[in-house]
């Protein structure tokens, strides 16, 4: 073995070494290691409302609550439950997975869309005037509507506001206050 | 024997380079061969553990046949043996049926690679000179196979790669003919079986780390790139040319370096490093996967033919060597695979539904009307379901686009942060792979400093 061959070997090593520890270091540094998939938050905690202002800010905040309190319920996050509620393939595999059986569903489905309500009201999106007849709906509607309700609260609201809606402007003349929807 | 040492040169070196890029060279492939095979991920991997085992098996018994029948027959017949087996691939329409050709055609394969070491010391003069042609050749076959494999795929189809092996192995053997026929014409001189020497257990042991390592890099590659990353084969041919193509352009660097030993401790760390630069990759894009592929290139180019040296030098006869090298590098090819199939394919599972979770939580927080939103997470369920144990596609999930502009461009935005949480979400399933096989690499060290030093 010659003395060149010897120190070449070992600046070879160094080298090998020295690059090796660059990269995986610039590549730490740059965030390499740091990922997190994006949390999802607890359906049980409160979720505030933003100051919805339109009906379809309203209606997405609603769905966003409906969700929360039937996963909360449910023991799922909001995430699963909306895939499970997705179609009725997916239910089917939701109620499955997760051994639901159709009341249990419908009872927590129910209960979120009362927490949707409550939170509508506690948020000044909704008048209590039409919260309270609301929320005694929404704790009988068959599971099959209540699903309906959360893929489509902006049509749901919506009705309610075109039905009730000149009940509304006279109650306002009576009693003084925020309208129907705020 | 009568042709002349040039073409029979170049028929041994390639008749080395495809049966040894035979290991890797359906690695782009398994993706197509799994969909329409219809099978999954884990045995899908067989076609290329199947051929890479059988090939460990049956590297030194191949030997000590081709030293016993003539290295010339046995290279031509495991050369036909070869071609064969690769029209059975080509054109099996079964899983079972391909992996049994592959067996077939490793059994070939290892016949027609041991004897070219046999042959070779006649034809290039000196032993030396031959392990070196015929470790250049195995690593360059290795190192371009996937790449190749690639371009197949895209341009033709998978069956394409083993097609086109069928008339480039029968080429090859036209001039190892002549040796047989010389061969069959003055009689085999019966080998002296006993005098074999034992085999370099460390060389051969790291051989087997490394090779472990190496082929862990090019398959978990692959496989973040096509299905991590949902890149076409040829795109991905392209990108893991990388590797290759720093193995040949740095494979003057060993010259420099006469000790055996510091070039492979050399290479296994420039492998091992160039991995756990894949662990660690910061985002989802081609580009960061450049610099780590150079290392882990220089560090092969380095590594495999330092190690083949070594365990080959002052060994006799070759060919009985040669196929414990063989043996070895396959075994650790095997053994890589066998590890790291299950780790990566239950992370992909695993980071799958989080990344999964997290793109619904990106729909359901967004601003986009709650019908459309509850609509896309429908799509996306539903998309998801089709493509169960695969990293899914979204894009289908967001076709058609809403008319309304203002609509568009919040389902446009959406569509990219679900992406680009199912890319991160990808690329970190493959993180714990990676580094396991950085580890392996890194073992390596302890066989390389055990080894005795050689210069060479």
């Amino acid at each position: 073995m010659s003395g060149e061959g010897r120190l070449g070997g070992t600046a070879l090593i160094v080298v090998s070494v020295v690059a090796s520890l660059l990269l995986v270091g610039a590549y730490l540094a740059a965030g390499g290691s740091s990922y997190e998939p994006k949390q999802v938050q607890d359906p049980c905690q409160p979720r505030p409302w933003s100051n919805p202002q339109s009906l379809g800010q309203i209606a997405n905040q609603f769905t966003i609550s409906a969700l929360d309190g039937a996963a909360c319920q449910l023991g799922v996050s909001r995430e699963t439950l909306a895939q499970g509620l997705a179609t009725p393939e997916a239910r089917e595999r939701f109620t499955e997975q997760y051994d639901i059986t159709d009341e249990k569903l419908a009872k927590a489905i129910r209960a979120g869309l009362v927490r949707a309500v409550d939170d509508a009201e506690e948020a000044g999106a909704l008048s209590p005037l039409l919260a309270a007849p609301l929320r005694q709906a929404v704790q009988q509607i068959p599971l099959d509507q209540a699903i309906e309700i959360i893929n489509d609260a902006q049509g749901f609201l919506g009705d309610v506001e075109g039905f009730l809606g000149p009940a509304g402007d006279l109650l306002e003349q009576l009693l003084p206050g925020p309208g129907l929807f705020g | 024997m009568e042709t002349s040492p040039r073409p029979r040169v170049a028929a041994l070196a390639l008749a080395v380079g495809i049966v040894l890029a035979d290991s890797s060279i359906v690695v782009l492939a398994l993706p197509e061969i799994y969909r329409e095979l219809d099978t999954s991920v884990a045995g899908v991997t067989w076609v290329l553990i199947s051929f890479n085992l059988v090939m460990a098996l049956a590297a030194v018994p191949a030997a000590l046949l081709a030293r016993r029948v003539g290295p010339g027959r046995a290279a031509a017949v495991g050369l036909a043996v070869f071609a064969g087996a690769g029209l059975a691939c080509g054109l099996a329409d079964e899983l079972s049926t391909l992996i049994a050709a592959r067996c077939v055609q490793a059994v070939g394969g290892a016949l027609a690679v041991t004897a070219a070491l046999e042959l070779l010391p006649a034809t290039v003069g000196s032993e030396r000179r031959a392990a070196t042609v015929w470790a250049t050749a195995g690593a360059t076959g290795a190192a371009l196979g996937p790449a190749v494999g690639g371009l197949l795929t895209e341009l033709v189809s998978w069956q394409s790669i083993f097609l086109i092996q069928v008339p480039i192995s029968l080429a090859a053997a036209v001039p190892i003919l002549a040796v047989a026929k010389h061969e069959a014409a003055t009689g085999v001189i019966e080998p002296e079986l006993r005098e074999t020497g034992r085999p370099h257990l460390w060389a051969n042991l790291a051989l087997a780390m490394v090779s472990a390592s190496i082929a862990a890099a090019l398959f978990l590659l692959v496989l973040l790139l096509i299905e991590g990353w949902r890149l076409s084969p040829i795109e991905a041919a392209l990108v893991v040319s990388v590797m290759p193509l720093a193995a040949i352009l740095s494979s003057k660097l060993g010259e420099l370096v006469a000790d055996a030993r510091s070039r492979a401790a050399a290479g296994a760390i420039l492998v091992s490093g160039g991995l756990a630069g894949l662990a660690f990759l910061p985002k989802a894009t081609i580009l960061l996967t450049i610099p780590p592929q150079i290392l882990v290139g220089i560090g092969l180019a380095l590594v495999l033919s330092a190690l083949t040296e070594t365990a080959l030098g002052g060994r006799a006869p070759q060919a009985i060597h040669g196929g414990w090298t063989i043996s070895s590098r396959h075994a650790g090819v095997v053994i890589g695979l066998l590890i790291l199939t299950p780790i990566f394919t239950a992370d992909i599972n695993q980071q799958r539904d989080q990344a999964i979770e997290a793109g619904t939580a990106v729909i359901l927080d967004s601003p986009v009307n709650p019908l459309l939103k509850l609509d896309l997470a429908a799509r996306v369920s539903e998309q998801l379901e089709k493509e169960k144990g695969k990293v899914p596609t979204i894009e289908p999930a967001f076709e058609p686009k809403p008319s309304d502009p203002v609509q568009r461009a919040e389902v446009d935005q959406l569509q990219g942060e679900l992406q680009d949480q199912l890319d991160r979400g990808a690329t970190h399933a493959f993180s714990t792979s990676f580094l396991l096989a950085a580890l392996l690499g890194l073992f390596a060290l302890f066989p390389i400093a055990l080894s005795r030093r050689v210069d060479l």
